[in-house]
């Protein structure tokens, strides 16, 4: 990005509401002019809907400003440390000594100050994530060794500053930039402009500001992960035609040079293992491809994909199949195929899934491919959810399947021993609740999303309310599932937020949950903020049915209202030990 | 106004949106309240974007007007420079 684009975009931005602003607080040593142009357009482009500014802290007290994190009124914290954060004198514009007698004082120094900051960044508020980029500027010339060979003191500075990210790291709402990445981007001999650094305090050359920009940014404002991917099978799962060679003859090996294979394989599984959805559409025979499946050096086990589709009928309606099992929008989708003709069969068919051609004939564009992915599916951290997901789609297929084949849906919901556990703890820290609100587009009153500030806000208002739901049945656990937020005044809830997720329909779970919130806060009505959305259809039909009217917008629906439209629920209620504290000591004496 | 001079208007504009585009001519570092030293420094690297030029340092002391910074890249274009001025 060019400093004139950067500039471009945040006027175009200055229209937007104030209070639609996101304030980020970007913390360096040095004149952060360039890098928070860059980063303020950067966040500004991840955050259409807002107005991001980016304030600065004081100029050359890095720790001192991240001690005041308290005392400010900000949503996201970004800290581009360099050396001279760490000691001045491992900078160009101190004057103070380099010599071997300094440079165990300077290694003392630099040992207090990041510990100084670690504990700052652990004692800042909760809710504000801090991204942080590590040193990305040489270090002066001041050590013994020449330029080619690593002091030993360089060493002791580089474990120190590693000490330092993996102590911060255990925070939660701490990212770090990818030093090896922004390298790539930002390659070394191109950072540090050393005249600017002296003439103005700018040490980094313009390109290596938008670069750091870019690389912070997504930190504080990331892109939704991609929920799963469907993949191919000939000659992208494995090497060869697996109809044509048999099941014995496909490979993925070293020995075959089609190791590539084999990397997908072990990159499939592990997205699996992540919470990734991973299903199966080739052209085939079924019985064939089972048996490649079988094989004891298959590197994906058949047990994380789901679902298969393998037959010879056109990809596209396989894909219209697994979108529906899955539940999932094409938008979160990623279909891997070696044939273009698939692939764009795929594409015309579900606009706005991901199509990405699987390099079966060149092996050295499997590297970026394999990168490509990780970044598509890549999150922050991983949640209890997340292990269970697959496994809770899969029983929510046989529940879906056992309810159609049964004598009727309610002597199935009768049998299926659920179980829904409230939570209304609003200091709840898991950020699964958050993520839930965040990522879900179907069940959704308004599309709203938030940060963790303005959501640690919502949570701290006068007679806030906050439902989360987990969900069990004899089919499995489904985990985390739904989310309420609202605000009591009186006798009225007010509903401003309220998810669920797609792999809870059909259980009346949000039925249990209006119940549980009419019976928790005794009012007499609520007031649902919905707004339409391009997905929200499934909420909307669902509050139409309560209130047995259209709703285009804010609804009421009072509790007699309710009870009367409310079907027979067949839930067992349990509510966590915190929630029930924290209902015990919100109580009047 | 001349083509030079129409794209270091754009440039002001840019950096100094605040600034009605009929007093850009006239423009100086003592008249424009938001033309301090980091503004500076912003308004040589947009004229960089635009001209496809490097600015030394050295020179920015002495490019405090609009006037002069037009003078400057008319300097520049004669003498040959990249896209209207001395590299």
């Amino acid at each position: 990005m060019k400093i004139t684009e950067a500039l471009k975009i945040l006027q175009a931005a200055t229209s937007r509401p104030a209070d639609l602003t996101y304030q980020v607080l970007l913390i360096c040593g040095f004149t952060p002019l360039h890098l928070g142009t860059f980063l303020a357009a950067h966040l500004q482009q991840r955050l259409a809907d807002r107005k991001v500014s980016v304030s600065t802290g004081l100029y050359g007290n890095v720790a001192g400003t991240l001690e005041s994190l308290k005392e400010v009124q900000i949503q996201a914290v970004a800290l581009a440390l360099e050396w001279q954060d760490l000691d001045p004198r491992l900078g160009f514009r101190s004057a103070g000594e380099w010599g071997p007698s300094a440079l165990a004082d300077i290694l003392n120094v630099a040992r207090t100050m990041l510990d100084r900051m670690a504990a700052a960044i652990g004692n800042a508020p909760a809710g504000v994530p801090v991204a942080c980029s590590l040193p990305t500027l040489p270090l002066p010339p001041m050590f013994h060794t020449p330029g080619w060979q690593m002091a030993e003191a360089e060493l002791e500075l580089e474990r120190v500053l590693l000490e330092f990210a993996a102590q911060c790291s255990r925070r939660q709402g701490f990212s770090l930039v990818n030093r090896q990445r922004l390298a790539e981007e930002s390659p070394a001999a191109a950072r540090f402009d050393f005249k600017s650094d002296l003439a103005t305090g700018l040490p980094y050359t313009v390109p290596h500001a938008d670069r750091v920009g870019a690389a912070i940014a997504p930190l504080l404002a990331p892109a939704a992960a991609k929920k799963g991917l469907i993949t191919d099978l000939d000659d992208t799962l494995w090497h060869g035609l697996v109809g044509e060679i048999g099941p014995e003859n496909v490979t993925w090996d070293l020995a075959s040079h089609h190791h590539l294979h084999g990397l997908y394989q072990k990159l499939l599984a592990a997205f699996s293992e992540e919470g990734v959805l991973v299903g199966i559409a080739s052209k085939n025979d079924p019985a064939i491809a089972g048996q490649a499946f079988a094989r004891p050096d298959m590197l994906l086990p058949m047990e994380r994909v789901f679902p298969v589709e393998v037959h010879w009928s056109a990809k596209s309606g396989s894909v219209e199949r697994i979108l529906r099992t899955w539940n999932i929008g094409a938008e979160s989708v990623v279909f891997v195929d070696d044939s273009p003709m698939e692939l764009a069969e795929v594409a015309a068919a579900h606009p706005g899934i991901e199509c990405i051609p699987f390099p079966a004939d060149d092996s050295a564009a499997g590297y970026p491919l394999l990168r490509r992915l990780r970044d598509l599916f890549g999150k922050p951290r991983l949640a209890g959810e997340d292990a269970i997901r697959l496994e809770s789609i899969r029983q929510g297929a046989a529940f879906q399947n056992v309810a159609h084949e049964g004598a009727s849906a309610e002597a199935f919901l009768r049998q299926a021993e659920a179980t829904i556990t409230l939570d209304f703890d609003p200091t709840s820290s898991d950020p699964r609740t958050l993520e839930l609100v965040n990522k879900t587009n179907q069940f959704n009153l308004n599309g709203v999303r938030y940060t963790e500030a303005e959501w640690s806000g919502r949570l701290a208002r006068p007679g806030a309310l906050l439902l989360a739901a987990s969900y069990r049945d004899k089919f499995g656990p489904l985990g985390k599932i739904a989310v309420i937020e609202g605000q009591q005044e009186s006798g009225t809830l007010r509903i401003g937020t309220w998810v669920m997720s797609c792999r809870a329909f059909a259980r009346r779970i949000e039925h249990q949950c209006l119940k549980a919130l009419f019976e928790r806060s005794g009012a007499g009505k609520m007031v649902f903020d919905f707004v339409p959305t391009a997905k929200n259809g499934p909420l909307r039909e669902f509050l139409e049915s309560m209130a047995g009217a259209i709703v285009d917008g804010p609804v009421e629906l009072a509790r007699a209202r309710f009870e009367a439209a409310c079907p027979p629920l067949y839930h067992g209620i349990e509510e966590t030990q915190t929630s029930r504290e924290t209902w015990t000591q919100s109580q009047p004496a | 106004m001349d083509p030079i001079a129409t794209r270091l208007s754009n440039c002001f504009q840019t950096v100094f949106p605040n600034l009605p585009e009929r007093e850009i001519p006239a423009a100086r570092q003592s008249s424009v309240a938001a033309w301090d030293s980091t503004a500076a420094i912003m308004l040589v690297n947009v004229i960089e974007d635009e001209f496809g030029i490097q600015v030394d340092f050295d020179r920015l002391a002495e490019l405090d007007s609009f006037e002069s910074i037009c003078q400057y890249l008319k300097e520049g274009q004669a003498a040959g420079g990249a896209d209207g001025s001395a590299a």
